[in-house]
This record gives C-alpha cells, sequence and structure tokens, in this order.
C-alpha cells in the first residue's frame, strides 16, 4: 500500500483497522475527479514506462480512443502484481479514461491496496437463508457481470442451492437396497434427507422458504490454501494480504485450470464479451474487482473489494433480508465474524480439502 | 551451411511433388484447414460462446483430444524403444517415422491447446521473463515436458534424416543419449498429463492415482494402432517396405498394452461402484446416467464394445498376424480409446459439478469442426513429414545426388 | 365484558404493528369503497405500497422493499448522482438489491444497554415511528375525540355522517385471531403500551419507541438480544469494521410479531417470491431433471 495510491477521500489506511473513509460510493467519482490532475503531474514527472510507450504508440496510429489506446497498451501490460504503483497508477487512469468513455459516466478503478491489520472473514448462518436469491441478484448488480440472453453470457458467482429436507416414512420401511437373492441390504435411509450437494439450482417456487426445504448459498470461499492459485500457470490468480483470492482479469490466458481445481465451483468463464448495459454498469469499481472483464477470461467472487477497502460491506451481506450474511475481520475480536466464530457452531465445505476456506457456514 | 540449404530446397521439392491421389487427399485435408481457421476466428471475435463449453463444463472436445493426442504422441516409443534398446532390426528402419508421427501429434496439441484458450493472444504470459513461467502449475509442467517432446523428436528425427541425406555416420555420442532422453521424456508427457487432471481433488472422477498408468497403457495401444495404420498405407502405397516383424511386434504391444488398459478400467469400475459414494457420480454418469441424462452413456458402452472386441481380435492370431485383417482392431481400438479418454473421461470429469449440478455437454458444429481442421492439419503435417522421410530413407533424395546405400 | 371492551380499546394501537400493510389500504381506499376490502388489502403484500395517503401519484415511483414485504420498510428509488441510484430494486420481486447509500433517511439508533460506547453517529436506524403513528392516531381519533388534521384522517375513520362499516381490529389484523406468538400465552397488552398507542411497553410498564423494539423484544428473547447486539443475529448495512458506522435493522424490520408462527414455512420470516434462477447452460432445455430423485439407487 503505498500512501499515493490512495484517493484523498480515504484516510490513511493506518490509522484504524477499519478504513472508515468513504463507505458512501456516492462521494467517490466527485472525490476521484480532482487527483486526476495530481496523476497527471505524477505522469508528467517522468514515468516512461513500456506501457505508456504502448499507448503513445497507440496514439501514432491515429487511434485516437481511449478505448483502443488502453486495448493496446493492455496487450504490453505486466501482471498486476509486477508492477510498481506507478505502472498501477497508470493502468489505473488508462481505464478510468476507457470505462468512462465506453460507459458514458465517470468511472473509477480503485487500486487500494490491502490494508494493515485486516484479514477478511465471511460467515453465513445456513440456518436463516431462506433461499430468495436476493444476494445472488445483488452481487450481479454490484459487480458489472455479464448479463444476456444467450446461454453463457449471464453470469452470477453465488448458487443457491435447495435442498429437501427428506423423510423418513413408514410405508417407504420396505423399500430397501439392494435385494439380492432375497437379502435386504439397506432401508429407508436412501431417501435424501439432509443430504448436501444434491441441491437444485433452478428451483422457482411461489415463495420462500418452503416447508419442506433448506437453502445452502456457495461462493468462492476465499481459501487460504486456494487450489485454483497453485494450478494457474501464469499466476494471475492469487491471494491478496487481507485475505481475498483475486485475478488479474488482464493477465488471464482463459486456460481455466483454475476452474477444475476448485471444489466449489466459484469461478466462471466470460464465454463471450461480457453484454453489460451502460444503465446498469456500476462506475465505482476496483481494478481487482469489479471492473467490466473480457472476452476469455476466467471472474468469480473477491468478497466486495471496490467496498470492502473502502469499509463497506459486501452487496450480498446488505441485501440479505434475513441477516444470515455476516462478514468482517478475523484479525479483531470484536468483529461479527470473530464473535460467530467464539460463539457458534461453525463448518467450512468440504473442509476435507485442506483449502481452508475463510468463509464458515453457522448456525444457531 | 550449403548442404542445409540444399537439404530444405531437396526436401520440400521431393514432398511438394505426387500423384493424383497424394493431392486429391492434401486438398481435403487443406480444405478441412480453412474450415479450422474460419472457427478459429469465430471463437476469436466472439469467443468461447460458439462452442458447447460452459462455466459447468469448460473442458470439452478440444481438452479431450489435447489429452487423447499426448497419448499418440507418446506412443511413438514403442517404435523408438524397442529399437534402440532391444536392437530390433525390422524397428530400426522406420524409427524415424514414429518420430515424424511424434512431431506431428505434438503440433496437433498446441493447436488444441490454442484452441482451448480462452484468450490464446495472452498466451506470451506463460513464456518466461517476458512472462510468468509458474512450475507451481501442472500446465506449466505440461507445457515443458511437451515442448521438450517436440525438441527432442525435432532433433532426433531430422538428424537422422540429415545424416541418412548427407550420407554420413551418426554420432552416436551425439545421438544416443538424445535417444534414450527421448524414451523417458515419452513416459513423462503422458504422464504430466495424467497429473494435470488428477491432481484435483475438486474432481473425484479423475482423483486418483492410477490416472498416469491408465494414461500411459492406452497411449500405448492408441498410438501404435495409428503407426499400424500408417505403415499399412505405406507399405501399399509407397516404395517402401515394412517388415512384417516390426508390424507384429506393434500389434503385440498393442495388445498387452489394451488388455491392461481394460483391466484398470474394469477395476476402477469395481472400487467406485461397489460402495458408491458421490465421489462416483461422475462414473455413474458416464455408465448410467444421472438424473435422467444420459448423453454420454452410449458413448462409454461404444467405447467398451470397441476396447473388448479389439482386444479379442487381436487375441486371435489370425487376425494379429494377418495384414488384411490388422487394421479392422487397429481402428476400433483407435477409437474406442479416442473416446474413453475424450469424452469419455474429460466431460464426465465435470458431471456433476463440484457442488453437485449436473449438466450436459452439447458440442456445436464450430467446435466439431475445429476438432476435425486440427485433425486434418495433424495429418497434413503427418503426411509431409512421413513423405519427406520415406524419400530420404530410400535415397530418393540424397545429397550431391551420390548414390547413398541406405542403411 | 370487561375484556371485551379493552380488547376494543387497543384494537387500533396494535395496528400499528400491522404496519404498512395498512398504510397501503389508507392510500388505496381514501374514497370510501366497500370496507371488506380492506381486510384482503391487509393480508395481501402490496406491490407497490405508498407511503403518504396525500402524495400525488407521480409518473412512476420505483419502491423496493427491504427486509419484509408488506411495508415494513420501503425506499423510493431515486438519484443520489448523477448516474448513480440511491437503490436498485429486483425488476421481477421489487426487492432492495442494492444500497447507494446504507443511511438514507436514518437517525441515531439511540443508547442501548451495555451499547453506550457506541457513538451516536456510528449506529443509525431508519425510524419507522412516524408511519407508525398515523396508525396510532386512529386509536387516539376513536377514543380520545381528538381527531387528525383533516388532511390526514385515516381511512378508518368515517368522513361523513353517513354510517358506515369500521373494520374490526380482527378484520384489519386477521393473524391476532390466533395469535401464534407465544402459543397463545401473551396478549396485546404484553407487548403494546396501555395508554400510549404508539408506543411498546417495556417491564416496568414504562413505554417504549417502536424505533427500539429490540428492548422489548428482548425481554424474552435474551439470547438473540444478545446476538443482535454483537451482529451476529439480524442484518447491518454500512460498514464492516466493529467500529464502523452501521445502519442496524430492528426486531421489527425483519420479523412480523404478529405472525412469527406461520405453518406453511418453518422460519420467523414472511415468505418472500425468490429472485430468478440462473440462466441454463448452453443445450440445456429446462430444469425438470433436477426435481428426479437425484441419485437413483
Amino acid at each position: 500500500m503505498n500512501a499515493n495510491e490512495t484517493p484523498p477521500t480515504t484516510e490513511p489506511p493506518s490509522a484504524s483497522l477499519a478504513p472508515s473513509a468513504s463507505a458512501n460510493p456516492a462521494d467517490y467519482p466527485a472525490a476521484r475527479a480532482p487527483t486526476t490532475s495530481r496523476r497527471s503531474f505524477l505522469k508528467a514527472g517522468g514515468m516512461l514506462s513500456l506501457s505508456s510507450l504502448m499507448g503513445a504508440g497507440a496514439l501514432m496510429t491515429q487511434s485516437g480512443e481511449a478505448h483502443a489506446a488502453a486495448e493496446w497498451a493492455e496487450h504490453f501490460q505486466k501482471n498486476y502484481r509486477l508492477m510498481t504503483d506507478a505502472e498501477k497508477d497508470e493502468a489505473r487512469q488508462r481505464l478510468e479514461r476507457r470505462y468512462s468513455q465506453e460507459y458514458e459516466k465517470p468511472v473509477t478503478v480503485d487500486i487500494t491496496g490491502p490494508q494493515p491489520g485486516v484479514l477478511m472473514g465471511y460467515a453465513l448462518n445456513v440456518r436463516k437463508c431462506i433461499g430468495c436469491r436476493r444476494c445472488v441478484k445483488a452481487c450481479v448488480a454490484e459487480n458489472n457481470q455479464s448479463r444476456g440472453e444467450r446461454p453463457g453470457e449471464r453470469i452470477e458467482w453465488i448458487q443457491v442451492l435447495r435442498m429437501e429436507r427428506g423423510e423418513f416414512s413408514e410405508d417407504k420401511m420396505d423399500h430397501g437396497y439392494p435385494e439380492g437373492l432375497g437379502i435386504q441390504v439397506g432401508g429407508n435411509a436412501y431417501t435424501p434427507a439432509g443430504q448436501v450437494l444434491e441441491g437444485q439450482y433452478h428451483y422457482t417456487p411461489e415463495a420462500v422458504p418452503e416447508k419442506d426445504a433448506t437453502y445452502m448459498p456457495i461462493a468462492c470461499m476465499q481459501c487460504e490454501k486456494p487450489p485454483c492459485v497453485k494450478v494457474c500457470p501464469v499466476r494471475t490468480t492469487y491471494r491478496e494480504g487481507d485475505g481475498p483470492v483475486v485475478i488479474d482479469y488482464n493477465w488471464c490466458i482463459g486456460c481455466r485450470m483454475c476452474m477444475g481445481a476448485c471444489p466449489y465451483w466459484a469461478r466462471r468463464i466470460n464465454l463471450t464479451t461480457p453484454v453489460l448495459p451502460k444503465a446498469d454498469m456500476n462506475p465505482v469499481t476496483h481494478y481487482l474487482g469489479n471492473r467490466p472483464r473480457m472476452r476469455g477470461v476466467v471472474e468469480k467472487c473477491h468478497w466486495c473489494l471496490q467496498r470492502t477497502r473502502q469499509g463497506r460491506y459486501p452487496a450480498c451481506v446488505e441485501v440479505c433480508p434475513v441477516g444470515a450474511r455476516k462478514f468482517g475481520n478475523l484479525l479483531d475480536p470484536n468483529s461479527e465474524v470473530s464473535l460467530i466464530l467464539a460463539r457458534k457452531n461453525v463448518f467450512r465445505l468440504k473442509a476435507e480439502m485442506n483449502t481452508f476456506p475463510k468463509f464458515f457456514y453457522f448456525y444457531d | 551451411m550449403k548442404q542445409l540449404m540444399r537439404f530444405a530446397t531437396d526436401y520440400a521439392g521431393y514432398v511438394l511433388k505426387g500423384g493424383a491421389k497424394f493431392y486429391i487427399w492434401m486438398a481435403c485435408l487443406a480444405a478441412l484447414i480453412v474450415g479450422m481457421m474460419y472457427v478459429f476466428y469465430l471463437q476469436n471475435t466472439d469467443g468461447l460462446i460458439v462452442t458447447g463449453m460452459t462455466s459447468q463444463i469448460h473442458d470439452g472436445l478440444y481438452f479431450a483430444n489435447l489429452v487423447f493426442l499426448v497419448g499418440v504422441a507418446a506412443g511413438a516409443v514403442t517404435i523408438v524403444f524397442p529399437a534402440y534398446v532391444y536392437h530390433h532390426e525390422g524397428m530400426h528402419k522406420v524409427t524415424v517415422l514414429g518420430e515424424m508421427l511424434a512431431i506431428s501429434a505434438v503440433i496437433m496439441v498446441t493447436m488444441f491447446v490454442f484452441a482451448h484458450m480462452g484468450r490464446p493472444d495472452r498466451l506470451w504470459h506463460m513464456i518466461p521473463i517476458i512472462g510468468i513461467y509458474s512450475l507451481n502449475s501442472m500446465l506449466g509442467w505440461d507445457v515443458l515436458v511437451l515442448m521438450g517432446y517436440l525438441l527432442l523428436n525435432i532433433i532426433c528425427g531430422f538428424y537422422y534424416l540429415w545424416v541418412k541425406y548427407t550420407g554420413r555416420e551418426v554420432n552416436k555420442t551425439f545421438f544416443m543419449p538424445l535417444v534414450y532422453i527421448s524414451i523417458v521424456w515419452a513416459l513423462t508427457i503422458h504422464t504430466v498429463t495424467a497429473f494435470l487432471i488428477s491432481t484435483m481433488p475438486a474432481r473425484p472422477m479423475w482423483f486418483h492415482s492410477m490416472m498416469p498408468i491408465r494414461f500411459i497403457t492406452t497411449a500405448f495401444a492408441a498410438g501404435p494402432c495409428l503407426i499400424i495404420l500408417a505403415f499399412l498405407i505405406i507399405r501399399n502405397n509407397t516404395k517402401m517396405w515394412i517388415e512384417d516383424s516390426a508390424i507384429k511386434l506393434l500389434a503385440t504391444i498393442i495388445t498387452w498394452c489394451l488388455g491392461i488398459a481394460i483391466f484398470l478400467t474394469l477395476s476402477e469400475v469395481v472400487v467406485e461402484l461397489y460402495l458408491r459414494t458421490e465421489h462416483a457420480n461422475g462414473l455413474y454418469y458416464l455408465m448410467f446416467g444421472l438424473h435422467g441424462l444420459t448423453r454420454l452413456v452410449p458413448w462409454f458402452w461404444a467405447s467398451a464394445i470397441l476396447m473388448v472386441g479389439a482386444f479379442f481380435l487381436f487375441l486371435m492370431p489370425s487376425v494379429r498376424n494377418n495384414m488384411k485383417l490388422l487394421p479392422i482392431p487397429c481402428v476400433m481400438a483407435f477409437c474406442g480409446i479416442w473416446i474413453e479418454k475424450g469424452m469419455g473421461l474429460i466431460v464426465p470429469g465435470f458431471i456433476p459439478s463440484p457442488i453437485g449440478e449436473v449438466t450436459e455437454y452439447y458440442p456445436t458444429f464450430v467446435e466439431i469442426l475445429m476438432t476435425v481442421g486440427i485433425w486434418a492439419f495433424g495429418f497434413f503435417i503427418l503426411t509431409i513429414l512421413l513423405k519427406g522421410a520415406i524419400g530420404i530413407l530410400q535415397g530418393e533424395i540424397k545429397y550431391g545426388g551420390q548414390a547413398v546405400a541406405a542403411k | 365484558m370487561m375484556k371485551k371492551s379493552v380488547l376494543h380499546t387497543i384494537f387500533i394501537a396494535l395496528v400499528a404493528l400491522g404496519g404498512g400493510a395498512l398504510i397501503t389500504a389508507c392510500s388505496d381506499h381514501s374514497a370510501p369503497p366497500a370496507a371488506p376490502a380492506t381486510q384482503e388489502q391487509a393480508q395481501a403484500t402490496p406491490p407497490e405500497p405508498t407511503p403518504e395517503a396525500a402524495a400525488p401519484q407521480e409518473a412512476k415511483e420505483v419502491v423496493c422493499f427491504e427486509s419484509r414485504q408488506g411495508g415494513a420498510t420501503d425506499i423510493i428509488q431515486h438519484e443520489i448522482q448523477p448516474g448513480l441510484l440511491n437503490v436498485k430494486c429486483s425488476p421481477t420481486t421489487s426487492a432492495a438489491l442494492w444500497y447507494g447509500d446504507p443511511y438514507a433517511d436514518t437517525v441515531p439508533m439511540g443508547k442501548m444497554p451495555l451499547l453506550e460506547s457506541i457513538p451516536d453517529d456510528k449506529a443509525v436506524v431508519r425510524p419507522r415511528s412516524e408511519k407508525l403513528n398515523l396508525l396510532a392516531m386512529c386509536g387516539t381519533a376513536c377514543h380520545n375525540n381528538t381527531l387528525p388534521p383533516a388532511d390526514r384522517v385515516p381511512p378508518t375513520l368515517p368522513k361523513n355522517n353517513h354510517p358506515a362499516p369500521i373494520p374490526t381490529m380482527e378484520g384489519m389484523l386477521p393473524e391476532i385471531a390466533n395469535l401464534q406468538h407465544g402459543r397463545g400465552r401473551i396478549w396485546c397488552l404484553e407487548c403494546h403500551h396501555t395508554t400510549q398507542r404508539n408506543m411498546l411497553v417495556d417491564h416496568f410498564g414504562d413505554p417504549i419507541s417502536f424505533d427500539q423494539p429490540q428492548l422489548l423484544c428482548g425481554k424474552c428473547h435474551g439470547d438473540k438480544l444478545r446476538d443482535w447486539r454483537d451482529g451476529i443475529h439480524g442484518k447491518r448495512i454500512g460498514e464492516w469494521a466493529s467500529t464502523g458506522k452501521k445502519r442496524w435493522f430492528v426486531c421489527t424490520e425483519c420479523h412480523n410479531p404478529h405472525n412469527v408462527q406461520d405453518g406453511e414455512r418453518n422460519r420467523g420470516f414472511i415468505q418472500l417470491q425468490p429472485e430468478t434462477p440462473p440462466q441454463l447452460p448452453h443445450g440445456m432445455v429446462d430444469a425438470d431433471y433436477e426435481k428426479l430423485h437425484p441419485i437413483p439407487h
């Protein structure tokens, strides 16, 4: 974290555990505007990186549009983690110009890094979840996912599974399994009572919660030992210092190894250029977070970096009508997640995978 | 240097000349290649949405063919190994043909990699120094061994041809170590490809240590099948005569590798399905369907029948030693293994998804055309390489026109 | 006899917790149509509740509901900055899906026992008293004969001298006929203040604001109160840091105390229409296969 990357609206990150900052994104576009001149000054101050040369090259080839220039420069851009602060800032400006032009509104691209003393954690009360899928849609509204009509054009990062409660009933007593040689091996325990991960994804009842069902939302677990990171051949996906596993969309080659390695099916591939209507585009973005993606790259939940790095709750937490979703700093003993870990019965999904998720399920 | 220039021009001149059959064959392949280039363009403008791949089933035909062709490339070792380790006379004469097959198979693999990538334009990100090369990633290792294998085969194959062309003696201190390395290397390419998918606990269908040996046995069955077919075509269409002993040895290798492959498959079926856990759902989907979705079931059983049928045919000396009948079990085994390792292994790995969603794979025309086109490209390359190699081995191309007896 | 009259006295006060459902009834029935319709209105989940009866109907207001449908808390969509909305609503269910400004229309929560250390500006709630007071006025109007201003006359009051049917308490709040909260062991005045109709009541008989129902609910649900205080139970929006500014959702914003128990569901929430399911991937026609028995045995 370098101070001069931080927008002036943000308090110095070291000031508190909580970057109380402007949790109100309404402040961003206006607040960001004055910083541009400072950045231009910095740029004029003699940063001649490869990418700026490339940008210049683009200008010389008469493609004056920010879009073309940005795209040209992006082809030669380094992996985000290897960029110097100056290069990051330059990439940010380039993207801000490009997106603002493309979506016809002031778009900000945040590059705030991890805050010291923060390890993000998430907890979800499975007993409370009513399966309304509001988190799913909130996530889409916040994170600029593709929302087209062709199959594969609609991307949602959160999946909500509906699982039958199942039942044991007397009339099923003799429906055993299997019955070779007249010997019954099993009983009616084969009814799916409390079965995990055999759920329905496309349930459409009139109203939820249904009496005979439970619900289980699943998204990226932000593992401490993420298999997706290990299998990435170009190290474009990595764990950030404050916990979330992120992707440099510009470095991703779309090989989808990470999708195969993820035990939680948290990752999605942009099969085509994402369909993102201008009006629906969320202009408050983060470089590693919800900035508009491109064709052929993988994306996933990043705990709303553009919000959480500025102190705001993730979007799914804020819209959950039953308050099942909890987010906070695992290093702060008074945070909501820490208290849940201290007080509630907690489990991690597929703990046997040794991925050590920072996403915890709990129940009262 | 002058020799090298002459080699190139002689070689090109030779392979470009041919009869009507040759031109028709090449024209058909070229047509398919043009189609492949068009769909590659589509894929890189519209994106992978033109294929049947989804976020659920994100590796399809391309990855399946990639895996299969790595096996074919590795299969070339079934020629090199007997030739150099057991000094098999018949094999020794045709070693270089196996190397040419390996080269074309690896080139096809590379093309399938390009087809598979969401952003082939960014593949340079994998190049060390200008990009980031991660040896944490099995894909990183796979690229390393594949490129190494390609290089080894090009060096070994073309060095041998060069020697034949110029009429010198093979420099054994330079050549033999490379040959031995390439033998071991052939094993690594398929092992690492198996690791590519078997190191993912998220996909229980692949997550078992039997994968590498299954891969190698199927590879050493499918690869020689293709080689036998190529040999028989060469025998019947060119001046080059390939000895029966070589073909028979390959048939024997196929027989036992196929037998072991079938045995391993059966073992897996028993282990997985005896007390079927959720982890066996992929295999169950493949064999019987899941949630009433059964698209892959006919493929699995077709593959099983083809492989078992081919195995029994190979066991029969009357078929195995009959050069007229031999192509039948070869084609059967080749197709059976292609299904088993392709659609039958890659696709059900994604069904159900790690969190239990069951969807099916519907490959599109674009995908099929791309696959066929890449195969056509591979055969195009293979034809050229084999033709040139045969020309040199037969002494039809040689430096300065001086007659050099083929060894 | 005595009991009956007391019931009659307090019935309108109870309306207060019925919340926005009735407010809708107010707005929709400012003209005097048949009274029985009120009952349906109270039961139904009104899709577009209008907050003020007198407010002129403008073009097309987008109103989202927050945690529970039926008028507990609604937000009217507007732009807080060019290109930035205060809230985004679901086109299918009109649920609030995204907050541009989490603190809109909030006031400091006020001091809570054991939470005195939280600065006033760090814990805020969205007050509903005003909205609910309007209904509480019914009680005062009927029983104390102090009529509200003419433009705020609740529809339950006769507009002229012609006799009109007055909806009964049960007509307006059908769920209280068989109040399941407490399984029949509690009744209206356990929660509602005897004399101050727009207030709840604590253990000592002192009034509690409708904006702080946790003080009332915590009387019985102490464990939930503790979890709520720590942020484990219930919902908060705003900043995630334990010292950050948050809007706290109070009990009645999510739970309807009059029908927390209901046969058709299993949690303390009113049933909601779910959002649309995910897109079917390429090639799949429908998702009926999901309903087949998950595993063939």
